[in-house]
Formats: structure tokens, C-alpha cells, sequence
């Protein structure tokens, strides 16, 4: 991909040690951050200073409880102004080895949510480490909500959606319904992603084989003569060679090669004759 | 009067990648390629449309990026040596198949059109190919609009949203404006990817409408009356434009779509991995890897490795067939919607990448051609628009909450939020935070200091670009998406860290600028906080 290291290596002045940056493991922050995906699974990562931890551990301690797992708890907060007791429902999420990232199945378009992370103690306490930012996942499917203005009836409405999705025309609601249910996720779905085809992989080839054959044709005569093959003319290097490349497909090809001096006086003719045959 | 409208979009992006340390840098022929194959062959086209007297409309986003590499001096000269290369390896490929009647009217055709699209660049645009969309949108028949600066995808920007998103869009703005001597009526999203709300920050820059896909608008609320046949308006005023899902298929899609037709040229058949190395060894890579050199003997012939010589006549008219089979099915289309739009002529809005044409299908822009001229010649159902003509033709527009989408696979954000990628976002949301930190703190910032935030800025939108996170996911070049998200990564916290030092080192931040040159007019305290 490249001749070399790229780098600031042509510019050498500097007054400050600069250190070569890496992608650090954490910036010794305390959050926790959700991203949606889609409508049904979210997206989430987090940094716990070991400081905060350790502390949550020692108030744990100190009340006669005992920390058992460490868990992320993903609160469904719709329409809610959440204040840590006031979700529609929450689950949780046990969290092993040494993850700090994870993704969610909330299964749930349209809901707003929020996850906490924290310990839960043997008693059944939650200790709140980090609490994320809300998000909610996209709306799937036609909407409830009529506009009073743009009024359709339920079968125009259902028409036109499946003239946009491509289901074709001439189907009625029923039908638009149900391909809707079938093919929703393959319109979707139908690989028409973006992406500059510059990047985009070669496909796979099979086991192949392609052979081609290439004739050289080269000689010298005096620089200053003139040269024909094939009855064209060719320009000579200084020195007074030529070097000539053909690709060379089957069959016979008759190679005329005539140089006149440039007095005109002198004429030689060479003629290469050259087969090809395939099996 | 026409009983509907398509709008015919073209995306043309491109990441900024520019390596004036290196005299031959792999990454930067993704330019090159698109110059010679997409962009030129779309300028002729539309320029030969013009001499024609052909009335038509289209829209063309081009993205910030892209438009800054096509100004950039330096990359102008690499272009003129790459394509005085083409040139060079034609003509002798001309003399090389002489021979072989087949492949050598072929070698005649890429000396021709390498020869032209050097004529193009150098005497008509005069190396500025950005002049040449100018030169359109002018004279009336394109559309041009912007894209975000560095085709950020923005439903990942959750952390310090407004300003993150805002900074894509206003450092968009501005060098459109700079460009084109008017705001950009039309903004495309990177990726279609849309986060509601995001519509208040699009408005703030003057911006009028922006594009979703089918299933923004379908899945909206309230019920969208006339599905994805007109656009809406949102409740910030900004109009959203939802793509049709049956002309996207008809050239997209792998099954069905145009591009697989077997007497179009076939993409991966390239004489810079078929012939004998010694003999390409100056056409390619520096470094010596094989690559493709734009010159491409065959045709797709089937489902099969035995590949057969390309015959553009047959590839021509299977164009045209296309074309016809397009307009023919987008006049069926209105015909059928036009009792149920309540008396207005439907829209179809048809948008594809821009590198589409030309890079990967080859006749792609001769379709484009035949397309245009039929529409306007051949029949009288339908006429082509654009979203900006269009929205002023009805005084009223029905109000919709588009839906969370993107015209990725899958139809939201699993691209660019996987396996391979998701570990990116905790170090932009990070370095998003500390941009807006020391813009806050740094309030009109003069000289060295004021130099320092605004290279910041530009690291940061720079290692923003999606296109990172896509090649990621799709495993090609990988080593250098990371590298350049690390490389940026290190640039801005290196000047992060010298401003809360005090310490600025000249030296360190011109090298940044001079390397990272785009967007001059930048303005960091775009990232400052209230």
C-alpha cells in the first residue's frame, strides 16, 4: 500500500517530545454511551474509572452486603422523564470477563431507552456506576397517526405504500399487507448499499487458467534509415534498434521488415514468418 | 404538461486522501479513476447535452471532500501524469494488439477517450473539474448540492449532537458558497442517514430540502398520503425527499439490475492484472503491485471465467434498450399513480452513486445519455426535475416525521456499527468533546492559537468520514482506513494537548496544515459551546 511508513518523519523541528498515538483503552472517563443500530438492538460502550468502582465495592461493603455481578440495566424510559425509578420496565444484562462494549437486543422499535451500568448485590441492591445518554429506536412499519388534512382511506393509504415499496401495482390492501410482512425486510434488505466501488472486494473467482502468447520483434540498422514492418513505419531509437511487441494470436503472420538508408541508395528486407496454433 | 417528474441524483464522493509525501500513492488512484471514468464521462455528456440544445435536469451532490481534491493543485498535477500515463499505455497497446483486430479497435477507443478526458481536464476545465459542474448549474441544467464536509454519518454522532452535526453541515456550506456563489438549496446525507431532528440543523444553514430512503418517508408520521411520490415537509420547514424503490432496483440490484447485462463491459478483466508484468510494471503501482489500469478487454459474457471480447456497438445498444426499459417503466409508474395523487403530478426520485457510472458500469453514462434524450424526445408522460424545481410547484405540502433510516444494507446504521468499527466511536465522541472544550475555552483566539483549534477542526471531520468505518466492514485497504483515523486521532490530541500546555509548536501545526490542507476558511468556534 505504500513505499513507506507515512508520518511527520520531513519534519523534524520540534520543541515538544512528541509520542506516537495509539487508540488508548479508555481517556479515564466514567460514562457510559448509546448508539442505535436499528429498530430492534442498540448499541453501547463504556469506561469505568477503577477509583468510582472501588468505592461503589467499599459502600457496598459498608452496608453488609456483598457485590455478586456487575450488570448492564436497560431501562425502557418512552415519554418518560426518567429519574432512575420511573421506567416502564427494565431488564438486565450480566456482564462477563472484561467487555466495554456490548450490544443490546431491546427488540422494540419506536421506545425510548437508557442503560445504567452498576452492581447488583446478593441482597438484590443496584449500585449505579454510570448512567447513558436516552436514545430511542427507529419507528418500523406504517404509522398510527392520521393527518386530518392529508386524509386517505385505509386502502389508498396501503396502496401507495406498496407502490413506493415496489410490490407492484394492481394489489389491494389485504394483499399489500401481507406482502409488507413478508417482503418488508427484503426491500430492505435488497443490497443496494452505498459504498464507492473503490473499495469494494473483488468477487471470488474459481480455479482458472488463461494463457496468451506475445511476439518480440527487435534488430538494428543504421540510425539514420528509415524502417517499415508490416509495411508501417517505425521510429528507431538513436543507436538505430527497434524493439517491437505484439500479442500474438493463432494462425501464420508474415513479418515484412524493409530499412532503406536515408540516401535512398540501400534497401534490405527481412521477413519473419511466425506460427501459432493452440491445442 | 407532463403527468409526473424524475428526479435523476447523482452522489459523487469521494474520502479525502492526498499524499504529497509519496510520489505514487495507491489510495489517491480512487480519484483518478473516478476522473477518468465518472466525472469526465458525465461532463462530456452533460457538455454535449447543452450543444445539443437538450433541455433537461438533474441534481448532483458533491461532497466536500471531493470538491476540495479536485481543487488541490497538487492532486491536479498527479492527475495530469496519471492520465498522460493512460495515454501513453494505449498508444502502445495500440501497436501491441495490431494483431488482434478485436482488442485493438478496442486499444484505439481507451487512446481516444483517455486522449479526450485529457482534453477535458487540461484545455476546457483547466484542471478545475469543479468549474465544470459550475459551468451546468449556470447554464440552468444541473442541480449541484452538498453532501456533509467529510460524509460524516451522522446518526453516529450522539455525543455533543448539534454542534458535531452542525460542523459537518456548516463547513459544507460555506465551501459551497464559496463555489458556487449561492447556499446550496439541497443537502444529500451521508449514507441517507437520518436522525430526526437533525433537520433543525440543516435549516440553520439556509438548506431546503435533504434526501431519505423509501422507508424514511414510508415509515414517517403521520401517514405519508402519497408515499414516497412527493416531498414533505418537516416541522422545521426543511423538505425531505424519500427515494423510489423500483428505479433504485432497476440499476442497483445485482439480480435484476441493468449493470449485469452480458455484453457490458467486465469490471475485473483489467490489463494491469492480465498482462505480463514487465510490460504493465510502468502503468501500475509504484510499489509494483498490480492494479486496475482502466483498460479492459472483455465483456461480463456470463455467469462464467471464459470471458469474451467487449463489442461497445452490442454494449451500446443494450444501453439504449435500458433506457428505454427505464422511461418505459417510469411512465407506467405515473400513468398508474396519477389518479391517486389528488390532481399532482407525482415525483420519482431516483438516486445513485455517482461512481456508479463510468467506475463500475461502464455504459452507465452512455445510459444516462440515452435516458436523458429519449425523456425529452421520445414520449410526453413524464419530464425529468429536480427536488428544488419541484418543491415549487404546490403551494402545499403534507408535514411528516421522517423515520430513522440510512440507504445502507439493511436499511439503518449495522454498516457502520459492527464488529470491525464500533470501536471507532468512543475515540471520535472523545475527541468531539475536546474540540468543544477548547473552542469553548479559547473564544476568539487569534494567530498560533486561533491556527491550532481550526487544524482541530479539520482533524477531527477527517477521521469523521464514513468511509473509514465502511472499509472497515468490507475488508479492503483496512490497514489504511486505521491509519488514517489514528494519524488524525494523533494530530488533534498532539495540538490538544500543546494548547492546554501553552506550549503551541509552530513547526508541528504548519506540517499538520500543509498535509491536511482542506477547508481554509474553517472556523473552529463553530464548536463552541453557548
Amino acid at each position: 500500500m505504500k513505499k513507506e511508513e507515512s508520518g511527520q518523519g520531513t519534519q523534524p523541528l520540534r520543541t515538544r517530545e512528541k509520542r506516537q498515538f495509539r487508540f488508548p483503552p479508555g481517556y479515564g472517563d466514567n460514562r457510559i454511551v448509546l448508539l442505535v443500530r436499528d429498530p430492534w438492538w442498540i448499541f453501547s460502550y463504556w469506561e469505568i474509572r477503577q477509583d468510582k468502582e472501588e468505592d461503589t465495592r467499599r459502600k457496598i461493603h459498608d452496608s453488609g452486603d456483598a457485590p455478586e455481578k456487575s450488570v448492564l440495566r436497560i431501562y425502557d424510559v418512552t415519554d418518560v422523564n426518567f429519574n432512575g425509578s420511573n421506567a416502564h420496565s427494565y431488564h438486565d444484562i450480566e456482564l462477563k470477563g472484561l467487555a466495554n462494549s456490548w450490544y443490546i437486543d431491546v427488540g422494540k422499535p419506536e421506545r425510548s431507552w437508557v442503560v445504567d451500568i452498576g452492581i447488583v448485590t446478593k441482597k438484590g441492591n443496584f449500585y449505579l456506576l454510570a448512567r447513558s445518554n436516552a436514545v430511542k429506536t427507529p419507528r418500523y412499519g406504517m404509522s398510527d397517526q392520521l393527518d386530518a388534512e392529508w386524509m386517505a382511506s385505509e386502502e389508498d393509504y396501503w396502496r401507495m405504500f406498496g407502490l413506493s415499496g415496489g410490490f407492484g401495482v394492481g394489489k389491494g390492501s389485504l394483499e399489500v399487507r401481507e406482502m409488507v410482512k413478508r417482503r418488508l425486510e427484503e426491500y430492505i434488505t435488497s443490497g443496494v448499499s452505498s459504498g464507492a466501488s473503490f473499495y469494494r472486494r473483488p468477487s471470488e473467482r474459481k480455479f482458472w487458467l488463461v494463457v496468451n502468447c506475445e511476439l518480440i520483434v527487435y534488430g538494428a540498422t543504421e540510425p539514420d534509415a528509415k524502417l517499415k514492418v508490416q509495411g508501417k513505419e517505425i521510429r528507431l531509437r538513436p543507436d538505430g534498434t527497434f524493439t517491437l511487441r505484439f500479442a500474438l494470436p493463432d494462425g501464420q503472420q508474415v513479418i515484412p521488415v524493409e530499412a532503406n538508408s536515408s540516401d535512398g541508395i540501400d534497401y534490405r528486407r527481412i521477413t519473419p514468418i511466425v506460427t501459432r496454433r493452440t491445442e | 404538461m407532463p403527468k409526473g417528474y424524475v428526479a435523476l441524483v447523482l452522489h459523487a464522493h469521494l474520502p479525502f486522501v492526498r499524499h504529497p509525501e509519496f510520489e505514487d500513492f495507491l489510495e489517491e488512484d480512487w480519484l483518478f479513476e473516478a476522473i477518468t471514468e465518472t466525472y469526465i464521462p458525465l461532463i462530456r455528456i452533460f457538455d454535449k447535452l447543452i450543444e445539443d440544445g437538450v433541455d433537461f435536469r438533474i441534481t448532483v451532490s458533491l461532497s466536500p471532500t471531493l470538491m476540495s481534491m479536485l481543487m488541490d493543485q497538487h492532486l491536479q498535477a498527479k492527475y495530469l501524469k496519471h492520465i498522460d500515463k493512460l495515454v501513453e499505455l494505449s498508444a502502445k497497446e495500440i501497436e501491441r494488439t495490431r494483431w488482434e483486430p478485436q482488442f485493438n479497435r478496442l486499444a484505439h477507443m481507451y487512446h481516444y477517450n483517455f486522449t479526450e478526458a485529457r482534453r477535458v481536464f487540461v484545455d476546457q476545465y483547466k484542471m478545475n473539474l469543479v468549474n465544470a459542474f459550475k459551468h451546468f448549474q449556470d447554464r440552468g441544467r444541473v442541480e449541484v448540492i452538498t453532501c456533509c464536509a467529510t460524509h460524516g454519518y451522522l446518526p453516529m454522532m450522539e455525543v455533543e449532537r448539534k454542534l458535531s452535526v452542525g460542523a459537518q453541515v456548516k463547513v459544507a456550506a460555506q465551501l459551497y458558497e464559496k463555489c458556487f456563489g449561492k447556499k446550496p438549496l439541497g443537502i444529500w446525507l451521508p449514507e441517507c442517514g437520518y436522525n430526526p431532528g437533525d433537520e433543525e440543523i440543516l435549516k440553520k444553514e439556509g438548506i431546503k430540502y435533504f434526501f431519505v430512503d423509501t422507508h424514511g418517508v414510508l415509515f414517517g408520521a403521520p401517514r405519508p398520503k402519497f408515499g414516497v411520490f412527493s416531498p414533505y415537509l418537516t416541522k422545521s420547514g426543511v423538505a425531505v425527499v424519500g427515494r423510489d424503490t423500483e428505479s433504485s432496483k432497476a440499476v442497483w440490484s445485482a439480480k435484476e439490475g441493468y449493470p449485469g447485462e452480458y455484453n457490458y463491459r467486465e469490471f475485473y478483466r483489467d490489463i494491469g492484472f492480465d498482462l505480463d508484468y514487465e510490460y504493465i510494471r510502468p502503468y501500475i503501482n509504484g510499489d509494483g503491485v498490480r492494479i486496475n489500469t482502466g483498460v479492459k478487454y472483455y465483456k461480463i459474457t456470463g455467469n462464467t471465467n471464459h470471458k469474451e471480447p467487449y463489442i461497445p456497438e452490442a454494449a451500446r445498444d443494450k444501453a439504449a434498450d435500458h433506457a428505454g426499459n427505464f422511461m418505459f417503466n417510469r411512465e407506467k409508474q405515473v400513468e398508474y399513480l396519477a389518479g391517486s395523487m389528488d390532481g399532482r403530478a407525482p415525483m420519482i426520485v431516483a438516486p445513485y452513486d455517482a461512481e456508479l457510472f463510468g467506475h463500475w458500469w461502464y455504459e452507465g453514462p452512455q445510459w444516462l445519455d440515452f435516458l436523458i434524450r429519449k425523456i425529452r424526445y421520445d414520449q410526453n408522460t413524464i419530464a425529468l426535475t429536480t427536488p428544488g424545481d419541484y418543491l415549487k410547484m404546490y403551494k402545499k405540502y403534507q408535514v411528516l416525521s421522517p423515520a430513522a433510516s440510512s440507504w445502507g444494507w439493511k436499511g439503518y446504521s449495522e454498516v457502520w456499527l459492527e464488529g470491525s468499527n464500533d470501536w471507532l466511536y468512543r475515540h471520535y465522541h472523545k475527541m468531539v468533546e475536546r474540540m468543544v472544550e477548547a473552542a469553548t475555552q479559547n473564544k476568539s483566539a487569534k494567530g498560533l492559537l486561533q491556527r491550532a483549534l481550526n487544524q482541530m477542526a479539520r482533524e477531527l471531520l477527517l477521521a469523521q468520514s464514513s468511509d473509514w468505518a465502511f472499509i472497515m466492514k468490507t475488508g479492503s485497504h483496512v490497514p489504511y482506513a486505521v491509519e488514517r483515523v489514528r494519524e488524525h486521532a494523533e494530530h488533534f490530541t498532539e495540538i490538544y494537548d500543546e494548547i492546554k500546555e501553552g506550549a503551541l509548536d509552530e513547526e508541528y501545526i504548519r506540517m499538520c496544515e500543509s498535509k491536511y490542507n482542506l477547508f481554509p476558511d474553517i472556523d473552529y468556534s463553530m464548536y463552541s459551546a453557548a
